[in-house]
């Protein structure tokens, strides 16, 4: 049938065009991509990297949902004025577990990648429930209902469970007491504070964030996921080394 | 894969994949033959003869 | 609307309601803790109010075989008056964020109305139910008459539309609820990623299958631009949205990529999410509407092929110029720095071409405020991309990057190019769809393009002036060698700048209101007296005008 071999001729321009969009489009990507995925051969790993504990995670967590990112950025550039602000430029290994990255676009507020234990805990409460109270011409939203709300933490095994996964390397031990060591870590003088120190290491801090210790608040998850960035490791002090790698 | 042959890879074939593929488009684009039928084409959207209609009604399904 | 179903048609759409209805239940339960669940309700009661809908019709007689003689545009009229709805509601949202930069606590204390949250909201809104509806109902529009075959069945292009506005509306009510994967474009959970990607295959095979029954051999270049919107979104979506849910219980899920691989996936994204949802759909548009309005041919068609192939193999390389100075690669940043700058030659020809295809036609420009629109759509995407290659190079990215001049330059293009080719294109369309003489009010056209030009214009100065200054003031040294401002001195020079934003936002926003009411009354206006036709195309002439057929 004639009109059959015509469908079919135009039908198979049709496809042509297809696959020529997909041909042209996605290589440039993988060429771009691809080598990214072997940067480990090449950049210098940071053996003291310690991994997020779940309260960390739930913080951060809390983070993503209240959208941080859009206004605070967690990298910073390897200029000379971007140094002297906010310190140690940003290393690749820093965010290897962050999944996903927060490196963020925009400055609305300042680049906050080495934040941790630049203010006490009780100036992150004041400042998060009203910014305004410590920096009066700050134009970052309240964010007081975080102190009244409970973390979910019944389900950080899970969450855990999720990052190992996709490549965290969360031990059994740590997702078998991700709950525990969440509540352990706002509670520093019940038992359940020194299985966190004896999964995550001595530095982690453990202490009531927001002042009252006992169940974690969403306000205590995102203070200790504050506290903790840039904290990871020390790779970006003595980041000599590792800048040559690149 | 080792990182630093993907990075050749990357880097040169990448060269003569920008090239070929320019070089590609404006022979198909300036072939004498397709002439007519980027002109039609062209002119298609603007016949004023052309009902809004489909051509052949019978050639649904 | 439904009634034009056939007998078979409503009965697959009721099966089709009841696995979507199936699915919410299944959320619902599964999500009961957590904000899955109400998503899971939503899904649910789309559901069941798409089953009472066709259950209503259900015993109407099927439509007359004559409809099959005609385009079927009843998809394309509710993706028009959708795509409004959603600017007016993403506008809206877009101006309540910006003054909130100005009055902080204009989150009234709650948590779904703060910054981080809504701002997601207002771009999914503008980006994906403004643009992405206009989109998918103008390519069904020329994707018929450019093919001259109706599309394939009427059970697909619906799948095709609702199903893309469940997914914005799943984005929309996500963000409020904190339901984000924080990756800037692509932030909807991974359920929500799936609706998306199913609807988008059943979208591709529509326009497979109206093309295979086109009657020239040659495909109308608008639709190149149409498909690879369509194809590439797709591979983007699916490779940057790879993710591992906690269960399937929860709306939270992890980024299968980490780090520095995660932020070039992000970016590779996000900059192509621009290149072929915001680019190369648009141009699909403006390379029908334009000339069909100008009542004039394209001025090259070999340029728009060039420019095309361009467009769709340059864009890919250039996501890591969002990456300056970062910890990524220094050779992925030259190799995305030197691909944008190659990549003003197809925009340019784009651009140029559009232009040049007016020229000779000016008097229309003159007198046409939907042919302005688009002029003007040109012009903002030759001076977007320009700005766009210009900040792309290191060392000014430098300065510009994480400050308001990218949110300007977003906005030149969002606004200057998206929003104006496609209220363009609404505005040629309507009256088309409609059947009507003209828009119901030509003034209001008219009010409309200047409110949208003066928004436009006092954003993109004020968001050009406040980043630049503030780029410059986080890297001044007083002559003792140490950093002349501390951060929150740069915030408070940012005042001004921002109150001018919100005001011009205001104007853009208070256009599409406009815009809105002059769509419904068109609508709601049918047959417009004769002797009252004050046409609001300049020339009376059929030329370019796919024919009006009255009484219809």
């Amino acid at each position: 049938m004639g009109l059959f071999g015509l469908h079919y001729k135009l039908e198979r321009k049709t496809m042509s065009l297809a696959i020529g969009i997909i041909i042209a489009a996605s290589i440039g990507g993988l060429i771009e991509i691809v080598p990214l995925f072997t940067i480990h051969q090449t950049v210098e790993d940071a053996p003291d990297m310690r991994v997020y504990t779940p309260l960390e995670i739930a913080g951060r967590n809390i983070y993503i949902r209240e959208g941080c990112y859009a206004c605070h950025s967690q990298m910073i550039r390897t200029l000379r004025d971007e140094v002297e602000r906010y310190g140690p430029y940003s290393l690749a290994v820093e965010s290897k577990y962050d999944h996903p990255m927060l490196w963020g676009s925009k400055r609305t507020g300042p680049d906050i990648a080495r934040l941790g234990g630049k203010y006490s805990d009780e100036w992150h409460v004041k400042h998060l429930i009203n910014p305004r109270d410590v920096v009066p011409e700050s134009v970052m939203p309240p964010y007081a209902y975080l102190t009244r709300a409970k973390a979910r933490i019944d389900d950080l095994g899970l969450h855990l469970t999720a990052l190992r996964k996709v490549g965290v390397p969360y031990t059994d031990e740590m997702i078998a007491n991700a709950s525990n060591d969440a509540y352990g870590q706002t509670s520093p003088d019940t038992p359940f504070a020194e299985g966190v120190t004896k999964r995550y290491g001595e530095a982690t801090n453990v202490r009531a964030f927001d002042g009252q210790p006992g169940e974690p608040t969403e306000m205590d998850a995102l203070v200790a996921y504050l506290q903790i960035l840039g904290k990871l490791t020390d790779a970006a002090h003595k980041a000599k080394t590792a800048a040559a790698g690149e | 894969m080792e990182h630093e042959a993907t990075v050749w890879f990357a880097k040169s074939f990448g060269l003569f994949y920008l090239i070929a593929m320019s070089v590609g488009v404006v022979v198909y684009a300036y072939w004498p033959k397709n002439k007519t039928s980027f002109d039609f084409a062209a002119q298609s959207i603007l016949d004023p003869s052309v009902e809004d209609k489909p051509y052949e009604a019978k050639r649904w399904q | 609307m439904i009634a034009q179903l056939t007998k078979s048609e409503r009965q697959l759409a009721l099966i089709i309601l009841l696995v979507l209805t199936i699915c919410g239940l299944a959320m619902a339960i599964a999500g009961r803790q957590d904000p899955l669940g109400v998503h899971g309700a939503i899904v649910m009661l789309a559901g069941i109010a798409g089953i009472f809908g066709v259950i209503y019709v259900y015993y109407e007689p099927e439509p007359d075989e004559a409809r099959l003689a005609l385009y079927y545009d009843d998809p394309t009229k509710l993706a028009i008056i959708l795509a409004m709805i959603w600017a007016v509601i993403g506008m809206f949202i877009g101006d309540w964020v910006a003054w909130q930069l100005v009055f902080p606590n204009l989150t009234f204390d709650a948590g779904w109305s703060s910054f981080g949250r809504i701002r997601p909201a207002h771009t999914s809104a503008v980006i994906f139910g403004f643009g992405g509806n206009g989109l998918i109902g103008t390519s069904l529009y020329v994707l018929q008459r450019t093919s001259r075959a109706r599309l394939p069945d009427q059970i697909s292009p619906w799948f095709v539309l609702l199903g893309y506005n469940l997914f914005c509306l799943l984005a929309a009510t996500g963000y409020l609820m904190g339901v984000t994967q924080s990756k800037e474009y692509a932030e909807p959970e991974w359920y929500a990623d799936l609706l998306l990607e199913i609807v988008w295959v059943v979208y591709f095979v529509i326009y497979m299958r109206t093309l295979a029954r086109r009657k020239e051999p040659h495909i109308y270049v608008a639709n190149w631009y149409y498909m690879a919107f369509i194809l590439v979104v797709a591979i983007l979506h699916t490779v940057n949205n790879l993710a591992m849910p906690v269960s399937f219980g929860h709306a939270k899920s992890y980024s299968a990529f980490s780090g520095v691989q995660d932020a070039m996936t992000q970016w590779w994204y996000g900059h192509n999410a621009v290149a072929f949802f915001l680019t190369s759909g648009f141009l699909g548009m403006m390379y029908y509407y334009l000339p069909v309005r100008a009542g004039r041919p394209i001025y090259s068609y070999r340029m728009s092929i060039i420019s095309f192939w361009g467009i769709t193999f340059m864009y890919m390389w250039v996501g890591s110029h969002h990456l300056h100075y970062t910890a990524l690669p220094q050779w992925v940043q030259t190799l995305g720095m030197t691909f944008s700058l190659m990549l003003l030659i197809p925009s340019w020809g784009s651009a140029g071409n559009a232009l040049l295809t007016l020229n000779g036609a000016w008097y229309k420009v003159r007198d046409d405020a939907t042919l302005r629109f688009m002029m003007v759509a040109a012009v903002f995407y030759g001076l977007t991309t320009f700005e766009g290659s210009f900040m792309a190079i290191r060392s000014v990215n430098s300065l510009s990057h994480y400050t308001d001049w990218t949110v300007g330059h977003v906005h030149a293009g969002a606004l200057g190019w998206v929003a104006m080719i496609t209220f363009g294109s609404i505005y040629a369309s309507v009256p088309w769809l409609w059947k009507r003489e003209r828009m119901y009010s030509p003034a209001l056209v008219e009010w409309h393009f200047w409110l949208a030009v003066a928004g436009l214009f006092t954003y993109v100065f004020a968001m050009w002036n406040s980043g630049i200054i503030q780029g410059l003031m986080w890297r001044t040294y007083n002559s003792s060698g140490t950093l002349s401002y501390s951060f929150i001195e740069t915030v408070i020079a940012m005042k001004p700048y921002y109150v001018a934003r919100a005001v011009g936002g205001f104007f853009f926003f208070a256009g599409a209101v406009i815009g809105l009411y002059n769509i419904v009354m068109t609508i709601r206006t049918a047959g417009q007296p004769a002797d009252e036709r004050a046409a609001d195309r300049p020339v009376a002439q059929p030329a370019g005008v796919p024919a009006l057929q009255p009484g219809e």
